[in-house]
């Protein structure tokens, strides 16, 4: 097809014109010569050469793209016909806007979470490193497994271990300390993210092991809002805990880890060490070519190795490593959840899909006369689909682009609402941006649902007899019975997909409801919490750290109004951290271990702060301390699991044998047994936990403490603890020697967060059960009252014929509640099945809750019965002279 | 009617017409009108050339670049657009002849026609 066909098609017709007058000139000569008056020559000259315009007509549509053509046409008339109907429009606009719109939200969070690739080049090579056991896969890693994982070169082609989250670190020095988000990583930790230098280099290998100095790499934000990107900055020292680190790097403005950073220091593995203690995240690039499956096959042979190396206990039979994709590994438990959503929105947008076919054939019905006119006057059956479809598409593609924009501004409201921690979102949703997928999403769903509610409508409104709609009376033409048909399977469709979406919005409230009366096993209320960072070489052994906690508690109990303070290494409800232990004396069995259990070193006064409830023995005090025998306290679910038939308090157990040189000891007495507390969140049963006192703590694992996590002080006062944050924070600093503290939240802060992603799901799904509801509801009534009118002659004559107002009322309720009953019956079955994706997220209420699954059908019953019944009292307003006259 | 069609129908058969007039602009320069005569003359009247087939033709094969044009005076001292062959159009006439002297052999060797 040659472009100069389309070109210019004006001035060409013009052209033709003129030609064409040329040729019926020359025409006229040669019959003039022949001897043909002037008039008869003209005359021959015309009819020899036929209808002009129709030549002209012919060149014009074969220089055009007819399908274009038309489509323009249809579209001008789409919008023409749309302008005459404001209303119906507007409705069936924002109806689909609305739906798009939520649609849009939904799917542009999963595009930032699920299919956006991470940020960093080739990240299909980089994958997680993993222990495998039959319960599945987990991160961690100690020193021995990097150290053998480092040397599968074969299959990698770097490895870098990582902090978790990373104790923090204090920028001291000025008048005062700051303190930072530090990450400990191995050298190649920068080549394996591929991060971008804006100056200076990375660590080297040297730098990175024992004693190689002290050096940082710093985030380019750090580097700017301090040192204002000046490049002298690398090559000065920074004091971090007051020790002068070299800055020898900064990385480009681009690279964003996802445990965000502002500054890297190397942790300087003795690659030879024998320390057990899991307590980073490792990861790798695969080589080109290296698939997960070969990477996997290897580090089986690996697992062996490091059995072999480390003996038959240090890696059970049955466990061993494996890799997953970093992208998998971040998404983690995510994925399903917001594929539940984007099928909630699905059903929303069907619902609304139904809605404007509805009101379309209820359109269609007013219109019949004028596509019986246009068949008539000779527009094809395929002809008036096509327009149909056109204007709908017209609807669709409009109240796409209002649901762009609603679902853009959605989104922003949906992250506002705390949605609990979702990975790849960046601060407050900032790394949820419009980009191709979405765009080509919502434009995939606005021509879908044209399509999908145009369809029906359309084929039925050009299904029709000429001749009978013609004869009809104009005010009276409907669509009969096979329109109404379809309007009642769409009413019935619309309330089974709301009884799905109601239902799971039910069960999730109830999940909601039974997680908030959970009693977490401590205080919450006028609880605060706040991290002091102890990276310091001054903490390198215990004294100095528990001189640190009695000081600093002597201090806060000062403050009027604190009521107790308590120290721990780990946080309710924040994550901890776990350690096998033996009971001396019990015979083993075929566990290297009597078992394992959370592992928390607190203050004496830490059940007191969170009024853990002591229920046997006694608690810690003071004097428990590095000069007195060893001692522990469990918690009811440990004395439980382990000690099922005996008393655990005449035992003595040895925590963390074999788990290396840091956490070496000697037995420990059971004295006490205190309360559980839920700390893996609400809806987790309460696991075994074993306390020990800080001032206990071997020196060693101290100080690997204090590498890698902080002091968490509890402080519990008697009004809302955040009036004293400062005088508390004054009172650490002098404590401490001028430490600061940072994360300072209420423990009703941390349990929100905690059940933040079930609030967020909940509210999600009521709204949109909510919103279907009401499209539901709109559908019913909407019907109903089109067939009352529809029916206006019939209900006359029935009460001519002496029918009381109450039966034909009756009559329009029945009809409606049949549609609704189905639909309902249709939706309870359906979420029967449909609510076991949902099991994973329910908390103390079954996937087929009695209550929700009666409750919801009822309450849709109710709704529908108020939909029709203004349809139904209408019917019996009939007045039978008025409609039999219409005749 | 003016029209005398020969009784066994002179319509031109259809893709034949480009041919047409590519064959009749070999000897020259000419508008649409005398293009439509020299075809009909030629073919001592046994073709009529529809006038409503010819220009659009004419501005096809001009898209094509097959033929060019210019407006001028005619014969008659008339305004005319005179259609011109170019190379491109005189090659595709060879072509076009080639076919059409193959296809109608083939078809005269079915109808037992002798070409000796």
């Amino acid at each position: 097809m040659n472009i100069e066909r389309f070109h210019d098609r004006a001035r060409k017709d013009e052209e033709l014109a003129e030609e064409i007058e040329s040729h019926l000139a020359h025409e006229r000569d040669a019959n003039a010569a022949r001897g043909l008056s002037e008039e008869e020559a003209r005359r021959r000259a015309n009819v020899r050469f036929g209808n002009a315009r129709t030549t002209r007509e012919r060149v014009w549509r074969y220089r055009s793209v007819p399908l274009l053509e038309d489509l323009g046409r249809d579209l001008r008339f789409g919008f023409r016909s749309m302008a005459k109907t404001p209303g119906f429009a507007i409705i069936a606009i924002l109806l689909i806007a609305v739906a798009i719109g939520v649609n849009t939200a939904v799917f542009s969070v999963i595009d930032a979470v699920l299919l956006r690739p991470l940020t960093y080049p080739d990240p299909q090579a980089l994958v997680e490193l993993r222990n495998t056991s039959e319960r599945g896969s987990f991160p961690g890693a100690n020193i021995p497994k990097f150290s053998l994982w480092h040397r599968q070169t074969s299959i990698f082609q770097q490895v870098a271990a990582y902090d978790f989250g990373g104790a923090g670190l204090n920028i001291t020095g000025g008048d005062h300390p700051q303190q930072v988000q530090g990450i400990h990583v191995s050298a190649d930790y920068f080549a394996l993210f591929g991060a971008p230098m804006a100056a200076g280099r990375t660590f080297t290998q040297a730098e990175d092991s024992p004693n190689g100095g002290h050096v940082t790499v710093l985030s380019y934000g750090l580097w700017k809002s301090r040192y204002g990107a000046n490049p002298n900055a690398v090559g000065s020292t920074i004091q971090l805990d007051g020790q002068p680190y070299l800055i020898v790097g900064v990385v480009g403005r681009g690279f964003v880890t996802d445990t965000p950073a502002d500054l890297w220091v190397p942790f300087q593995f003795d690659l030879n060490s024998q320390d057990m203690a899991h307590y980073f995240t490792v990861a790798a690039r695969l080589k080109p070519g290296i698939s997960i499956e070969q990477a996997n096959a290897q580090l089986r042979l690996a697992g062996d190795e490091y059995r072999r190396l480390y003996g038959a206990d240090s890696l059970p039979a049955g466990a061993g490593f494996s890799v997953v994709s970093l992208q998998e590994a971040l998404i983690g438990d995510m994925r399903s959840p917001l594929l539940i959503l984007l099928g909630a929105v699905g059903f929303v947008l069907l619902i609304a899909c139904a809605n404007v076919a509805n009101l379309l054939l209820a359109r269609a019905a007013a219109r019949k006369r004028e596509f019986a006119t246009r068949a008539a006057l000779g527009a094809g059956r395929g002809q008036l689909l096509r327009q149909l479809l056109l204007e709908s598409l017209t609807m669709s593609l409009t109240g796409g682009v209002i649901g762009l924009v609603l679902g853009f501004a959605g989104v922003r409201i949906l992250l506002r609402i705390n949605p609990g921690n979702i990975p790849r979102i960046g601060e407050d949703g900032s790394a949820v941006s419009l980009d191709l997928n979405i765009l080509l999403f919502t434009a995939g769903i606005a021509l879908l649902t044209g399509l999908l509610f145009g369809l029906i409508p359309a084929i039925s409104a050009t299904r029709t007899d000429l001749t009978s709609v013609l004869n009809e009376s104009g005010s009276r033409a409907g669509l009969g019975v096979r329109s109404g048909r379809f309007r009642s399977v769409l009413v019935s469709v619309e309330m089974a997909l709301t009884v799905v979406l109601v239902i799971g919005a039910g069960l999730l409230i109830r999940t909601y409801l039974k997680l908030q009366a959970v009693d977490p096993g401590f205080a919450m209320h006028n609880v605060i919490s706040m991290a002091m960072s102890v990276s310091g070489s001054r903490f390198q052994t215990t004294a100095p750290v528990a001189q640190v906690i009695r000081d600093g508690s002597d201090r806060i109990r000062a403050i009027p109004g604190v009521v107790d303070v308590g120290v721990s290494n780990c946080l309710p409800m924040a994550g901890g951290f776990g350690m096998e232990f033996d009971v001396v004396g019990r015979p083993k069995t075929d566990s290297p271990f009597t078992g394992g259990a959370g592992f928390y070193s607190i203050s004496w006064s830490y059940f007191n702060a969170l009024k853990i409830p002591l229920l046997r023995g006694r608690s810690f005090t003071k004097q428990d301390d590095a000069a007195a025998p060893g001692v522990v306290v469990i918690n009811e679910a440990m004395a439980r699991r382990y000690w099922p038939n005996s008393d655990p308090l005449k035992d003595k157990i040895v925590i963390g044998a074999g788990a290396g040189p840091a956490f070496a000891e000697g037995p420990r007495q059971v004295v006490g047994i205190v309360g559980d507390t839920h700390d893996g969140g609400p809806n987790r049963e309460p696991f075994p936990i074993m306390y020990i006192p800080l001032a206990q703590m071997p020196d060693l694992e101290t100080a690997l403490n204090s590498r890698v996590a902080p002091l968490y002080w509890i402080i519990r006062s008697q009004a809302d603890p955040r009036t004293l944050v400062s005088s508390m924070t004054a009172a650490l600093r002098e404590a401490s020697g001028g430490l600061p503290v940072a994360h300072v939240r209420t423990m009703e802060e941390i349990e929100a967060r905690n059940i933040a992603r079930q609030r967020f799901n909940m509210l999600l799904l009521t709204v949109f059960g909510v919103a279907g509801m009401l499209m539901a509801a709109i559908g019913v009534y909407g019907v109903m009252s089109y067939s009352v009118q529809q029916r206006t002659q019939e209900l006359g004559v029935r009460m001519a014929l002496g029918a009381q107002a109450k039966n034909l009322r009756n009559m329009v309720v029945a009809q409606g509640m049949v549609l609704t009953l189905i639909g309902v019956l249709v939706g309870t079955g359906g979420s029967l099945w449909l609510t076991h994706f949902l099991r994973s997220f329910l908390f103390g209420v079954r996937a087929l809750d009695p209550l929700v699954f009666v409750a919801t059908p009822l309450l849709l019953l109710a709704v529908a019965l108020i939909s029709v019944w203004s349809p139904a009292v209408r019917a019996t307003r009939v007045d039978p002279m008025t409609a039999l006259r219409i005749e | 009617m003016a029209m005398q069609r020969p009784p066994d129908g002179g319509e031109i058969l259809q893709g034949t017409l480009d041919m047409l007039i590519l064959r009749t602009l070999v000897l020259g320069p000419a508008h649409g009108h005398t293009i439509a005569e020299a075809i009909e003359r030629t073919s001592e009247n046994a073709l009529e050339v529809e006038q409503g087939s010819l220009y659009p033709a004419l501005h096809r094969l001009e898209d094509r670049g097959w033929l060019s044009s210019e407006w001028g005076v005619s014969e008659n001292n008339r305004k005319a657009k005179f259609y011109r062959l170019t190379a491109k159009g005189r090659k595709e006439l060879n072509a076009a002849t080639g076919r059409w002297r193959r296809m109608t052999r083939a078809i005269g060797l079915i109808l037992g026609e002798s070409f000796e």
